[in-house]
């Protein structure tokens, strides 16, 4: 079970999200233009990272917004959450003191976030 | 049950070669699909001046972790050829390789839980008559008596409406499925060589001509992939691209039991399949979790439900314990179907994609792949699995018949 | 589909209206454990869904009518009846007594309709969509600790917090009202499950504790 800091609430488990593939894939500026080989790379390519993934993670069970997280796909490590629409940050990353462990950490630590979680939203 | 007696453990079925510098064909991977497609390659090729490289112990991925079922009920005529074909090479392999890996015919049931499964497994039935694949329809009485454990009550959230049933279908013993490839990849003179993992590729120009592993860099004239969901990340290394992700795929196993369940149940509704082993153990698998990873576990709550789900099936197992858990890298396709071919790399060939259905379709994927290795081109039985159908639109959506797990 | 016509709004069906869980009712009651931890579904309440940026004008207008927009997860904010529970930074559930509704007299959500106006967002009658369950009593807590990965530790949840959250794997605003009692929200079609649910994880607390 992943333990997810949502920017908005704070530490939640893996089963309040639901994972929405590799971040930063834009749509295609004039799709018309494609050729079948780029129309297929972006519907059916995706980055499939060993290692640091930029992914996207939607808190559907609390806040229902979207969120940015870089996690390590061999470890699960989580590495940094940051918001939609901001770019990769770049690495290295401390280790994430809230996630993967049972912490009775009070507020989110995640680099980034832009909100500390409110009481009772930690574990 | 069966009333076979396990084989005595072996000793040494094949050698533990050095590489040697230079090789006609080099796949990378020693799981099922790499062995099978280097008995192929030696048997109907001729090509034993092979070598099979696995970066850890022989069969210690994803073939020592899925849950053993063989079936070839899918839907789409493409599908129902290459996995029937499997299926008929299942049936004459253990006398072929001279191994009794115990593949038990004991069926394979696919359970209806709403008005929509019951339209899809009828539709599907009529198109595994049409192709040639053994298929039936139960109503929920027939289900009871084909698997009496079974939970047919209305009075339940899903109930079982009826299911299909594939009397052809069963499971075998994967790791002996391994040894015996491996014996008689051994015995042909294929080089099968552990702790041997590949770091790269020596390519002239845009033609494959080497392998780079740990062991040093081994020449070769053509390169198969056959490394399930590690299979990105050797095309990376390779310089071209695959559409597919890697998730974990749990399973787990119950400690032994007497014999309580005759055949194979599969419900894609609530995510669940079980089957018993030889040896008793309830053998159960669910859906894969739903994020990337390469770590061979997952998450708790997948577990979990799966084992409520499998608890309102089979009431009985509310009293078996789970004795072991463990996950394996399922490579997956959007249209859930396998890819078998050619690549942008020449003289490089790839066979991944095959996502949580791998262990059914080794025998397949080893004839097929060994002759698209062996000759260049196709099999025409892997044809509509070569990657371009991603740009061609020819996609072949497989969820229906193996949606329990994408 | 005609005969909806010869109804007034839900006065004309007020009379035929059950809540969710009425069924479990007394299941409920039998269930309960008086002093330790009792369950009851609470009466029918008025709910809007309100999404409107807080600090846009409009999220000040509406802000004015229920007596402020929380601004973080957890914060509830609001008068003596309305309370305004923080679903995200820009979605609120407003929850206030039945008869706060239009259609019995009251006016809330035709004036946080008025009050969102042109601006930005929606507000939308929510009141069919929830259940009320209220959990007491000193062991509620270990009961909502069965199924709930909160930290629902007095030391960390206060009273007057509420969360949008998962309770026996289902999701649910839980509200923590008092010391030793909490309000579960669960949508309707959730409700006979998360009763069942609920009266399992109290089932223990009827016989005398095992040393």
């Amino acid at each position: 079970m992943l333990l997810i800091s949502c920017p908005n609430c704070g530490s939640r488990d893996e089963t309040e999200f639901h994972y929405g593939g590799q971040a930063h894939v834009p749509y295609p500026e004039n799709p018309n233009d494609l050729t079948d080989r780029e129309w297929a790379e972006y519907l059916f390519y995706r980055e499939n990272t060993k290692g640091t993934f930029a992914e996207r993670w939607v808190h559907s069970t609390g806040c229902r917004q979207w969120f940015n997280m870089l996690r390590d796909t061999v470890t699960y490590d989580i590495q940094a959450v940051y918001p939609m629409g901001v770019p990769r940050p770049a690495a290295p990353f401390p280790p994430a003191a809230d996630t993967g462990t049972a912490s009775t950490g009070a507020a989110s630590t995640t680099p980034l976030s832009p909100s500390t979680a409110p009481e009772g939203a930690t574990k | 049950m069966s009333t076979h007696q396990l084989p005595e453990h072996p000793d040494f079925l094949w050698h533990n070669p050095e590489p040697k510098s230079s090789y006609d064909a080099v796949i990378v991977g020693g799981g099922g699909h790499g062995l099978a497609t280097a008995y192929f390659l030696a048997k109907n090729h001729g090509m034993t001046n092979i070598a099979v490289l696995e970066k850890g112990w022989l069969a210690g991925g994803n073939m020592a972790r899925n849950t053993t079922i063989i079936r070839s009920n899918y839907l789409w005529d493409e599908s129902a050829a290459i996995y029937e074909h499997a299926l008929k090479l299942w049936e004459i392999l253990p006398e072929e390789l001279e191994y009794d890996f115990l593949f038990s015919q004991r069926g394979v049931m696919n359970l209806a839980h709403t008005l929509g499964d019951v339209r899809e497994s009828i539709r599907r039935v009529g198109a595994n008559k049409l192709n040639g694949v053994d298929a039936e329809w139960l109503d929920p009485q027939q289900v009871k008596e084909l698997c009496p454990i079974l939970n047919i009550s209305d009075n339940i959230r899903y109930p079982v409406m009826g299911a299909t049933y594939q009397p052809r279908a069963g499971i075998a013993k994967h790791d002996h499925v391994a040894w015996a490839f491996a014996r008689k990849c051994d015995e042909l003179g294929v080089d099968i060589i552990q702790n041997c993992e590949v770091t790269g590729f020596v390519k002239d120009g845009n033609r494959v001509v080497g392998v780079k592993t740990n062991r040093g860099t081994i020449n070769t004239e053509k390169v198969g992939l056959c490394a399930a969901g590690h299979s990105s990340v050797l095309a990376e290394m390779a310089g071209f691209r695959l559409p597919i992700q890697s998730h974990p795929l749990q399973a787990l196993v119950s400690e032994l039991h007497e014999p309580v369940h005759p055949t194979v149940v599969m419900s894609n509704h609530v995510h669940v399949y079980v089957s018993q082993a030889h040896k008793g153990e309830l053998v159960m698998g669910a859906g894969v979790d739903s994020y990337n990873g390469y770590g061979q576990r997952g998450s708790f709550h997948v577990i979990e439900h799966q084992m409520a789900a499998a608890v309102e099936l089979f009431p009985i197992f509310a009293r078996a314990h789970v004795l072991r858990t463990w996950g394996g890298i399922v490579d997956t396709t959007l249209d859930a179907s396998p890819i078998v071919g050619t690549t942008p790399v020449d003289n490089m060939f790839v066979n991944c994609g095959w996502g949580t259905g791998g262990f059914k379709g080794t025998p397949a994927a080893g004839l097929t792949f060994a002759h698209t290795i062996a000759t260049g081109a196709p099999h025409k039985l892997n044809k509509p699995f070569a990657l371009e159908r991603f740009e061609t639109g020819a996609l072949i959506d497989e969820h229906g018949a193996a949606a329990v797990a994408h | 589909m005609a005969n909806t016509a010869a109804f007034t709004g839900i006065n004309g069906l007020r009379e035929i209206r059950r809540s969710p869980a009425s069924h479990l009712a007394e299941a409920f009651e039998t269930g309960s454990v008086q002093g330790t931890v009792t369950l009851n579904e609470g009466p029918f309440q008025t709910m809007a869904g309100v999404r409107v940026d807080p600090r846009s004008e409009a999220g000040t207008r509406i802000g004015s009518v229920t007596g402020g927009l929380p601004v973080r997860c957890g914060e509830v904010r609001g008068t003596d009846r309305v309370s305004v529970l923080w679903l995200g930074p820009q979605e609120f559930l407003v929850v206030a007594p039945e008869d706060a509704h239009d259609s019995l007299g009251g006016d809330l959500i035709g004036s946080l309709k008025s009050a969102l106006g042109d601006g930005a967002g929606q507000v939308v009658d929510l009141s069919a969509n929830r259940t009320t369950f209220e959990l007491s009593g000193p062991q509620a807590r270990a009961v909502l600790e069965k199924g709930c990965a909160l930290d629902l530790h007095p030391r960390v949840l206060k009273p007057g917090t509420a969360l949008n959250t998962e309770v026996g794997n289902i999701p649910v605003v839980l509200f923590k009202t008092g010391e030793e009692s909490f309000r579960l929200f669960p949508r309707a079609s959730f409700a006979d499950y998360l009763g069942r649910w609920l009266l399992d994880a109290m089932r223990e607390f009827a016989s005398p504790e095992v040393p």
